[in-house]
C-alpha cells in the first residue's frame, strides 16, 4: 500500500504542479524555446524581456490600478453591507437562521450570464458601463453572499453572554457594538473582506459583460489569450496569481467546506 | 422594567436597519436582474410584445444551442463523475499519516490558488497545437502529426473536463477530507473486530457515513459545473460553446439580447430543477452543516 501511495502521491503532485510551473517558465522564456515543433520542458534561456514589456511599457498600471480599486472597493462595501445583516442572523432563532442561510446560498444557483446581462443593458442607460463602481456594484452580487455566510459563523461564536454582561454594566446598544462584538469580530471581517477580495480580483464574467475600454488584469488575460500571445499572457497570470496563491495559503484554515459552497470559483 | 421594552423595541428597529442593506442589494441587484432576464425571455424583438415564446423557438431552431447544451451535459456528468472519484481516492490517501502528508496537502491547495482564467490560459499551453501535450505524445512515439486539442468534437471537451479536472478536484478533496475526518476511528476498530475487510470497512462505514459530504461537493460542484464560462470561453472559445458561453455569444456577438435572456433563463431552470430534485432526494441538512 505505501509505495502505491506515494507513487499515486507523486503522479498526483506532478499533475497539480506543471501548468503552474509552465506558466512561469513561458514568462520567462525567449520565444524560440516555446513557440517551435517541440518545446522544451525545462528552462534553457531566460529572458526578462516579457516582464520587462509589460512592467516598463505602461501596460501594467491601467488594468492593475481597475483590479486594485474594484477589489479593495468591493471588499469594503461587502464588509458594509452584510456585517450588520451576519449580526442579526446569527442571533435569530435556529430555524430563521437556517432558512435565511438557505436563501443566501440559492442565489448562488443564478447564473451569471442571465444577472450579468441586463445589468450590463441597465449600466449603459445609467452611465455605470466600463466604470469601477459599475464593475464593484457587480461583483458585490458574488461576494455578499459569502462574507455575511462567514460573517454570520463569526458572530456566532461570540458568547450573547458577553453582550448581555455589557448590557447590564450599563453599556448601550451602539456602545456594546462598537467597543464590545467589533473587536472580537475583527479576525472574522478580516477573513470575510479578504475572501471578498480575491473574489473580486479573479472575477471575469462580470468584468467581461460590464467593460469595454478600461480592463481588469483578467480581461487583459483573455485579450492577449485571444491575440495568441503566450508570453505576455503568462506574465499576467502570474502577475495575477501571485497574491491569489499567498491568500490561499493564508486562508487555508479557514477554507470549510461551508465557506467553499462558493468562495472558489 | 420600562427601560427594558424600550431597549427591545429600539433593537427590533435596528435590527430591520442591519438587515436592509443587504436584503436590498440581493432583491435589487440579484433577484431583480434575474427576473428582467426572464421577462426579455419572454419579449418580442422586433414589436415588443409580451409575453411571446419567439424568443425560444430560435433559440431552439438554432443548431448551435443544441451544441451547447450537449456540450453542458457532458462537461457536467464526465467531469463531476472524474471529480469525485478522483477527489474521494486523494481524500482517502491524505486521511491516513505518512511521511510527507503536509506536503501533499499544501501541493493539493496550488489549484484553489489559480483563478480560472490563468488556469484557462496555462491550459492553452498543454492543449494546443504546439503544446505539451502533442509534444509528450511525440517523445512517447504516440503521435505523428500535432493535434489541436481545442479546435472542436470529443476531443475538446476531453480538454475541458480535464482542465476543469485541474482547478476543482483539490475543492472536491477538501470537502470529502472534511467529512472522512469526522467519521469516529471507534467505528473503523469496531468493524475490524467484527472481522471486516478493507473493502467492507470501506462500503459499510466509510461510503455511508460520507453520504453527506458527498451531497454537499455534488451540489456545489454540480451548480458551478452547468453554469461553467470563463474556463470553456478561454481555452476553447466558439468551437465548443456550453449554454453559458452561448448565452454570452447571443448578446456580444449576435446583439440579441432576447435570445441570450431566453437562454440564460434555460439554464437557470435546469440548474434549479436539478438542485431542487437532489435536494428532495438527499436532504437539506446536509448541505448547510
Amino acid at each position: 500500500m505505501r509505495p502505491l501511495t506515494y507513487l499515486a502521491m507523486s503522479a498526483m503532485a506532478a499533475f497539480l504542479l506543471i501548468p503552474v510551473y509552465l506558466m512561469v517558465k513561458i514568462s520567462i522564456s525567449v520565444p524560440g524555446e516555446v513557440f517551435t515543433q517541440h518545446p522544451t520542458l525545462l528552462i534553457h534561456d531566460v529572458t526578462l524581456d516579457h516582464w520587462r514589456q509589460i512592467v516598463t511599457g505602461g501596460m501594467l498600471w491601467p488594468p492593475l490600478k481597475k483590479s486594485l480599486t474594484v477589489a479593495t472597493a468591493t471588499a469594503l462595501l461587502a464588509l458594509a453591507l452584510s456585517a450588520p445583516a451576519a449580526y442579526v442572523i446569527a442571533r435569530m432563532p435556529r430555524g430563521w437562521k437556517y432558512t435565511t442561510l438557505l436563501i443566501l446560498f440559492f442565489t448562488r444557483m443564478f447564473p451569471e450570464v442571465g444577472i450579468a446581462l441586463p445589468m450590463a443593458i441597465r449600466f449603459i442607460e445609467w452611465g455605470l458601463f466600463d466604470t469601477n463602481l459599475g464593475l464593484t456594484l457587480a461583483h458585490l452580487v458574488r461576494t455578499l453572499p459569502i462574507t455575511a455566510w462567514i460573517l454570520v459563523g463569526s458572530f456566532e461564536a461570540i458568547p450573547r453572554e458577553i453582550e448581555e454582561a455589557a448590557g447590564v454594566d450599563g453599556a448601550g446598544h451602539g456602545r456594546t457594538l462598537l467597543r464590545v462584538i467589533l473587536p472580537l469580530a475583527l479576525p472574522g471581517l478580516t477573513v470575510a473582506a479578504l475572501f471578498a477580495w480575491l473574489l473580486s480580483w479573479e472575477e471575469f464574467t462580470f468584468a467581461v459583460y460590464l467593460s469595454l475600454a478600461s480592463r481588469t488584469l483578467p480581461l487583459q488575460v483573455y485579450y492577449y489569450v485571444y491575440q495568441g500571445n503566450w508570453f505576455l499572457t503568462a506574465t499576467y497570470t502570474t502577475i495575477i496569481t501571485i497574491p491569489v496563491l499567498i491568500l490561499t495559503y493564508a486562508l487555508q484554515r479557514y477554507l470549510k467546506a461551508g465557506t467553499l459552497a462558493g468562495a472558489i470559483k | 422594567m420600562p427601560f427594558r421594552l424600550g431597549w427591545r423595541g429600539f433593537r427590533g428597529a435596528i435590527d430591520v436597519l442591519f438587515l436592509a442593506p443587504l436584503t436590498l442589494y440581493i432583491l435589487g441587484l440579484t433577484l431583480w436582474p434575474v427576473l428582467s432576464t426572464m421577462a426579455l425571455s419572454f419579449q418580442d424583438r422586433r414589436s415588443g410584445s409580451f409575453p411571446t415564446l419567439a424568443n425560444y423557438q430560435a433559440v431552439v431552431e438554432h443548431f448551435e444551442f443544441w451544441d451547447a447544451l450537449y456540450n453542458t451535459l457532458f462537461i457536467s456528468v464526465v467531469g463531476l463523475s472524474l471529480e469525485l472519484c478522483l477527489g474521494l481516492v486523494m481524500a482517502l490517501c491524505l486521511s491516513v499519516p505518512f511521511r510527507g502528508r503536509g506536503v501533499a496537502r499544501a501541493l493539493m491547495l496550488i489549484p484553489l490558488g489559480v483563478p480560472t482564467i490563468v488556469s484557462a490560459a496555462n491550459m492553452r499551453y498543454i492543449f494546443g497545437t504546439v503544446g505539451y501535450l502533442n509534444e509528450t505524445l511525440h517523445q512517447l512515439g504516440l503521435l505523428e502529426i500535432p493535434i489541436d486539442w481545442t479546435s472542436g468534437g470529443a476531443r475538446t471537451l476531453m480538454a475541458v473536463v480535464a482542465a476543469d479536472l485541474w482547478k476543482v478536484t483539490p475543492l472536491v478533496m477538501l470537502i470529502l477530507l472534511a467529512g472522512l475526518e469526522s467519521i469516529p476511528g471507534e467505528l473503523y476498530e469496531a468493524a475490524v473486530t467484527d472481522g471486516a475487510g478493507a473493502w467492507q470497512r470501506f462500503r459499510y462505514v466509510t461510503l455511508p457515513l460520507l453520504k453527506p459530504a458527498i451531497t454537499a461537493a455534488l451540489i456545489i460542484r454540480g451548480i458551478d459545473a452547468f453554469r461553467i464560462f470563463a474556463l470553456p470561453l478561454t481555452l476553447v472559445g466558439r468551437s465548443t460553446p456550453v449554454l453559458s458561453t452561448y448565452t454570452y455569444f447571443e448578446y456580444v456577438d449576435y446583439q440579441n439580447p432576447y435570445t441570450s435572456a431566453a437562454s440564460a433563463t434555460i439554464l437557470l431552470v435546469m440548474i434549479l430543477a436539478t438542485t431542487i430534485a437532489y435536494l428532495q432526494i438527499a436532504g437539506t441538512e446536509e448541505v448547510i452543516s
